[in-house]
């Protein structure tokens, strides 16, 4: 009890405070806008609450990137183009309600459901991740040689529609992990005599290159001069939310269990959970013919999703220490930054801090409905900074936060670098995610694979050897396996393809 | 711009070869088989399995061009859009550290806006607001040591 009290004191105190409502202002901006992500939000806040004590750093991540996927509804609803991409999968849909004259319903039932569906992932993440710790207590590097891979597997092979250049990414992500002084021996790899390559390749520099310069790059192209958009006026939004709830109460239900689910997978997050759950809310629907033509059901299942799917994706994270989605790969980096290695030992040497991240993603949810209603009503004037003036600031901040990361400019030439690479990478459908998962998870999977490799004497049989670790490595030997023959599949179809063309 | 899956596949390769070819360079220690450069020939591994059949797929599908150039790549405009907000980047690392960073951040600003369409008048004072804002939180209140440059006995 005293921890969580504890915890109590920690999050209610005025500065605590006032870094979450400024953070919840900004993660609101940033969702709203149009081509800035959730996780853009993150990667730019990082250098700022490098600065911070952990509890008020945690705190501005939780709630900029919870509001920030509930932001991208509306300008999903309003101009139809999706916020942040979780809000991709329903963004035609709810334009549609908004051309039918149903903008208030469409934004009203965004709110309240992304609400409950974040306070429905925070639950499970409470209910379970203490549970889960008490297990993990016991692992040894078997079991977190096998988790990592787990993870890293999963990130390839749900989180991306081409797993081979998912796979690809991963190695590219690992490889880039190798460079400064290896783990096991202390000897220093690819570093070509230079100094600053010796740290290794710093995170946060990366981050931001390959989730803020690629997007600066893209959208230096796809400005439009003096664009303006057009925003409607919203009305009263619970105007027939009693409706709306009592009638799809189940798929609010099954939408958060599904991006619970989701987010509680390593490597996956708010947006395929998006995705996945109004594929599946239009497949079971009663009336699926009204899909995509401006109804309510699927908005419900998929909204509910995103939003459930952040919170559980925290679950991986505290647990393991392994990251549930590319926002939590940012938080276990930030975290080690801190010196507080993620894990269940967390849990054990300071409850107080994960009560705090419980009790912080509550307030957060909560704070949603407030000012997420505020967003809508200015939604007008927010849509309105035009993205000319808004990207060369981005760029000065992307630019300043790498170079705080080093207090050089090494970080900036390391973000130039990566931000072209990443760049490059998405236009040839390469995705940068895995890369990042497998660059936070490089040091972790190095280690465990090399002590377990030392202790089993270099016999994979060992590997298995424990009840916990062979249920683990038998699970991802046969995720690899299907992987091999999805991607043979996937070749020979296309060669098929290619033939008749 | 866009290589085909080939290409991609020829660069993969042609890197992780170079990569393992260096982990032969790293000393092995007596008495420990497992040393230092394991993992990193795994990965290369990993990245020269990829990067074949990348370039298996590709050339089973018969193969498309070797390179496609997007809409925006074919429009002068947009083309100098994306070189000048790389040459910003460029010159913000040449120039940081002799200029400053609040001259280097004002100048970067101010040509962004003004290239992309901003009214002057809103450029020069959005430009000249923010970099006094941004010296301001991480310069002083974040105690990031941003060069100073010419500015130095001014500040």
């Amino acid at each position: 009890m005293t921890a969580i009290s504890t915890a109590f004191g920690l999050v209610f105190d005025p500065t605590v405070l006032a870094v979450i409502m400024g953070s919840a202002m900004f993660g609101m901006f940033v969702g709203a806008m149009p081509g800035l992500t959730a996780t853009m939000a993150t990667a730019l806040l990082v250098p700022v609450t490098f600065f911070m004590a952990p509890v008020p750093a945690l705190g501005a991540i939780v709630t900029a990137t919870a509001m920030a996927i509930f932001a991208g509804d509306i300008p999903a609803a309003m101009l139809r183009m999706p916020g942040t991409p979780a809000s991709a999968a329903y963004a035609d849909e709810s334009y549609e309600m908004t051309k039918k004259g149903q903008l208030n319903l469409a934004m009203g039932a965004n709110l309240v459901f992304s609400v409950l569906g974040g306070i429905f992932g925070v639950a499970i993440l409470i209910l379970l991740a203490p549970v889960l710790a008490e297990v993990a207590i016991n692992f040894s590097s078997f079991e977190y040689f096998w988790l990592a891979c787990l993870g890293l597997t999963c990130a390839v092979f749900i989180g991306t529609g081409d797993p081979l250049k998912g796979l690809l990414s991963l190695f590219i992500g690992l490889a880039i992990g190798c460079i400064g002084i290896d783990p096991a021996a202390g000897q220093p790899r690819f570093t070509f005599g230079n100094v600053d390559l010796l740290s290794g390749i710093n995170f946060i520099p990366t981050l931001i290159g390959m989730f803020a310069v690629s997007e600066l790059l893209r959208g230096a192209v796809t400005m439009e001069k003096g664009g303006h958009v057009v925003a409607q006026a919203v009305g009263n939004l619970m105007t027939g939310i009693g409706g709306v709830m009592k009638r799809y109460w189940f798929n609010f239900l099954r939408g958060s269990m599904i991006g619970t689910v989701i987010g509680a997978l390593p490597g996956a997050g708010a947006d395929i959970a998006s995705w996945v759950s109004y594929a599946i809310s239009k497949k079971t629907s009663k009336e699926p013919e009204k899909f995509g033509k401006g109804h309510v059901e699927g908005i419900v299942d998929a909204t509910s999703a995103n939003n459930s799917a952040l919170g559980a994706a925290w679950i991986p994270a505290l647990v393991f220490g392994i990251p549930g989605d590319s926002i939590t790969a940012i938080v276990i980096g930030v975290l080690y930054m801190k010196g507080m290695n993620p894990g269940p030992s967390v849990f054990l040497q300071t409850p107080e801090l994960i009560y705090a991240v419980f009790i912080i993603f509550i307030l957060a949810n909560l704070l949603m409905f407030p000012l997420g209603w505020a967003a809508i009503k200015s939604a007008k004037q927010i849509l309105r900074v035009p993205r000319n003036i808004l990207l060369p600031i981005i760029l000065i901040f992307c630019i300043v936060g790498s170079y705080a990361m080093t207090n050089s400019l090494y970080g900036v030439v390391l973000m130039v670098g990566m931000g072209v690479f990443g760049w490059l990478l998405e236009e040839h459908g390469v995705p940068v995610a895995p890369l990042i998962l497998g660059l936070v998870l490089g040091e972790m999977l190095e280690q465990n694979f090399m002590s377990s490799m030392i202790k089993a004497d270099g016999s994979l049989l060992g590997f298995l050897s424990r009840p916990i670790a062979g249920v683990l490595g038998v699970c991802t030997m046969a995720i690899w396996a299907l992987m091999i023959w999805r991607a043979l599949t996937f070749g020979a179809s296309r060669a098929a393809a290619g033939a008749k063309a | 711009m866009r290589f085909n899956d080939a290409v991609v596949g020829t660069a993969f390769l042609l890197l992780a070869g170079a990569m393992i070819a260096m982990t032969f360079t790293f000393p092995a220690f007596p008495g420990q088989k497992y040393g230092p450069s394991l993992f990193p020939r795994i990965i290369g591994g990993g990245i020269i399995l990829c990067s074949v059949l990348l370039m298996l797929r590709e050339w089973r599908g018969g193969g498309r061009p070797l390179l496609v150039l997007d809409a925006w790549a074919r429009r002068p405009g947009r083309l100098a859009s994306f070189a000048l907000m790389l040459a910003a980047m460029v010159f913000y690392i040449l120039a940081s550290e002799p200029l400053g960073f609040m001259p280097t951040a004002f100048l970067i600003q101010l040509v962004l806006f003004l290239w992309f369409g901003v009214r002057p008048i809103t450029a020069l004072i959005v430009a000249s607001v923010m970099t006094i804002a941004v010296q301001y939180f991480f310069g002083s209140l974040m105690r990031v040591p941003l060069p100073r440059g010419i500015l130095d006995s001014v500040l």
